[in-house]
């Protein structure tokens, strides 16, 4: 066996010393590895398996690191591995064997290309909704109360809406709400939806709900609807559809994800690609608050519908806004709730069509 | 910090300049072999959901480690894929909960983000000393004896100072941070030195500043040149088509896509400014380096070259979908190689490591994660 394995030659260090010496590595019948230096003497000696040999990575030199600390090092690649197979190992080499340059390395680009677009296709959403499957409502009602206490502090003043005109919103609001799914399950106790009235302040005339089911809608926005419920309703259902579709959640998780996809590959694309992929994703999160738009827009009308009322009342209000603000720009629902009119007819068309099957 | 310096001072004199060997470092690795590497790398990283990339990590750092020859020896990676991946773990849970209790007690969140500031510091040291605790050279162990108070001064202090002075005081950030890091390391038992001199830096700062001023000015006035330009020969209706709200209007990524262009010149130039100003603090800091009192570090970075390897690695590397990061990575690797040398005195051979363990990996972790540069 030692007469086919011919001697390594390489250096060899004492445990944590830079002095080297030019040595060879032989290995016995036994699979006893020894090295020796120039004149035979034994420098260092145990069984192979004893000894921890680096893994290969391209053409960098091996280390044998024996049980005393001392080292061997050869440029000797294949030599190494001939000895660790002889000596029955079967992994030596596996990994890089993989990434020698050969025709199979374009299937692994391939491969590579495939794995990323449907992780990104299928598992990223997968694992949302797992996400959202085992968040426990307690954490949904924790932030929804921490951002309402941060907005009170900042932002808001108590409603000054009469109190008949609140409670007809209110009204409204619970029959809208004891149509949805969540609705239906619903203790008196604990209701799935709760409606809060607020002056807007800096955030105009606006309303959004929070992943408990909190929805808050300022003065401003019942003020720009005049004496018509039915618009405010419809805006209510839209924000009762982004509750039910876990949009805030969904999105939330969705960003969490595609960061620490991005991280992990990090080092092997560089701090620049890094960045661009990072700046990239916050442009299709964007497209996909307006798809999340596009299916409150939906809700609303069904809910509507379903309550007997006129499922066309978001798109009313949204040329209502259209009418009465135009595009000043500000920090309003505009900014978040863009009315185009492309939005508008599409609303429209599926309100009709949801009357049309409705008779 | 101080002291040891000193005790180089005092040995400095003692070394004859006739018995000093210019040693060139070397890379050897190449694009062709750490191709292979880098796709095996991402393709198994992908497959196991992150878990490879601990493995993945180890193999690149010893690929780049053991191609960098100095004096007829290389640089060596030890870290163990698993402490790698336990650190990765850890820093994975810490930043969700960070985030999580930033969303959920966002009424706590200046706490939060004040606890998370004095924590930083503290990964750091721990990051820095494990990086270079798994490393050798020639067989003898790197190490790092930096505080938790130096790390805050060069990387809470530093950072504060640079915003809070438009960068006016960032050559003082500057030599806290390269002092905090390379003054702080030890090769075997022996200490190595880093003060970089003051009015060095701030010569290595007037260029990036100037072209960050004129550059700024330079694409406002391009700014209002387009929009006069565009007003007064586009075709009618072409601009209203960019108000989100036109019925014809152009689609939505359209115009976000058109925000994002008007960026990237000024995105550009920021990196650019930035860049030069890494060059050229980076050669006065290792320039500034002493081991044992004896050997002396030199860089001699090419900034414009420097920024040009950086910038159109970047737009190769973009161009082909990342696939041409291996090349890229190497390139520079190369040219940093080129431009980096020791001035040795006497023997490198009579070094001896100290046995130090080396810690978690977890600080480690929290710099690859964040995208923490180092900087070396």
């Amino acid at each position: 066996m030692a007469s086919e394995t011919p001697a390594l030659t390489g250096l060899w260090r004492e445990a944590g010393q830079a002095r080297a010496k030019e040595a060879r590595l032989e290995v016995d019948e036994a699979f006893i590895a020894a090295v020796l230096d120039a004149e035979a003497h034994t420098l260092a000696t145990a069984p192979l398996r004893d000894a921890d040999v680096s893994a290969r990575i391209g053409s960098i030199a091996r280390r044998v690191t024996f049980p005393d600390g001392s080292v061997f090092e050869t440029k000797d690649n294949d030599g190494i591995d001939r000895l660790l197979r002889g000596a029955g190992s079967r992994t030596a080499g596996v990994v890089s064997g993989l990434e020698q340059f050969r025709p199979r390395l374009i299937a692994f680009v391939l491969l590579t290309i495939v794995f990323c677009v449907a992780i990104y296709r299928y598992a990223v959403p997968a694992l949302v909704e797992v996400a959202i499957w085992a968040t426990p409502p307690a954490v949904t009602t924790a932030i929804s109360q921490s951002v309402m206490v941060s907005l009170d502090n900042s932002v808001f003043a108590e409603s000054t809406l009469p109190e008949a005109r609140r409670k007809a919103l209110s009204d409204g609001f619970s029959q809208l709400s004891a149509l949805t799914p969540r609705g239906e399950t619903q203790t008196p106790g604990s209701p799935a939806y709760t409606l809060n009235f607020r002056r807007g302040g800096s955030i105009g005339p606006n309303a959004f709900a929070l992943p408990d089911g909190t929805v808050v809608l300022t003065d401003e926005l019942v003020e720009l609807a005049g004496s018509d419920d039915e618009i405010v309703l419809g805006v209510l259902a839209h924000e009762i559809g982004h509750v039910d579709h876990e949009h805030s959640l969904r999105q939330l998780y969705e960003a969490a994800g595609t960061a620490g996809l991005i991280m992990l590959i990090g080092g092997d694309i560089g701090a620049g690609t890094e960045d661009l992929l990072t700046q990239g994703a916050a442009l299709v999160a964007l497209s996909h608050s307006r798809g999340a738009e596009r299916e409150a827009d939906r809700f609303s009308v069904e809910l509507m519908h379903k309550a007997g009322r006129d499922p066309a009342a978001v798109a009313r209000f949204f040329e209502l806004l259209q009418k009465k603000l135009g595009d000043t720009g500000s920090d309003d629902f505009l900014s978040t709730h863009p009315a185009t009119p492309e939005r508008i007819a599409e609303t429209r068309r599926y309100a009709k069509e949801i009357e049309a099957a409705g008779k | 910090m101080n002291a040891t310096f000193q005790d180089q001072m005092a040995l400095s004199p003692a070394a004859a300049p006739s018995s000093v060997t210019r040693e060139p470092f070397a890379f050897t690795g190449t694009a062709r072999e750490y191709f292979g590497i880098w796709i095996v790398n991402v393709l198994l990283t992908i497959v196991t959901l992150g878990i490879y990339s601990a493995w993945a990590k180890v193999r690149r750092q010893r690929y780049f480690y053991g191609n960098t020859h100095l004096a007829g020896g290389t640089f060596e990676y030890h870290a163990k894929p698993m402490r790698i991946l336990v650190g990765r773990i850890i820093v994975l849970v810490l930043l969700v909960a960070y985030n999580v209790i930033l969303t959920v007690a966002s009424v706590y969140g200046i706490i939060i983000i004040i606890v998370a500031i004095f924590a930083v510091p503290w990964l750091i040291m721990r990051g820095l000393r494990f990086s270079v605790r798994v490393t050798t050279y020639r067989n003898v162990r790197f190490d790092f004896t930096g505080g938790y108070w130096g790390a805050f001064r060069a990387y809470i202090l530093g950072g504060a100072l640079i915003y809070g002075t438009l960068g006016f005081l960032a050559p003082l950030a500057s030599q806290w941070i390269w002092n905090y890091m390379l003054g702080n390391l030890r090769y075997g038992d022996r200490p190595i030195s880093c003060d970089p001199r003051l009015e060095k830096l701030y010569g290595q700062w007037w260029l990036p500043a100037i072209v960050f001023v004129l550059g700024s000015i330079a694409m406002v006035a391009l700014a209002i040149a387009a929009a006069y330009l565009a007003g007064a020969f586009l075709p009618e209706g072409v601009l209203d088509r960019l108000d989100p709200d036109n019925e014809n209007g152009f689609p939505i990524y359209v115009l976000v896509g058109l925000i994002y262009l008007g960026f990237i010149p000024l995105a550009l130039m920021y990196m650019l400014s930035a860049l030069l100003y890494r060059a050229g603090t980076r050669n006065v800091a290792l320039s500034e380096t002493v081991i044992d009192g004896r050997h002396a570090l030199s860089s001699q970075i090419h900034r414009g070259r420097f920024a040009w390897i950086w910038f159109s690695n970047l737009f190769v590397t973009v161009m082909t979908l990342g696939l041409a990061r291996p090349w890229a990575a190497i390139r520079m690797a190369r040219y940093l190689s080129v431009v980096t040398w020791l001035d040795t005195t006497g023997s490198l051979d009579s070094y001896v490591s100290g046995l130090r363990a080396e810690g978690g990996a977890t600080g480690s972790e929290f710099l690859d994660v964040e995208g923490f540069d180092l900087g070396f």
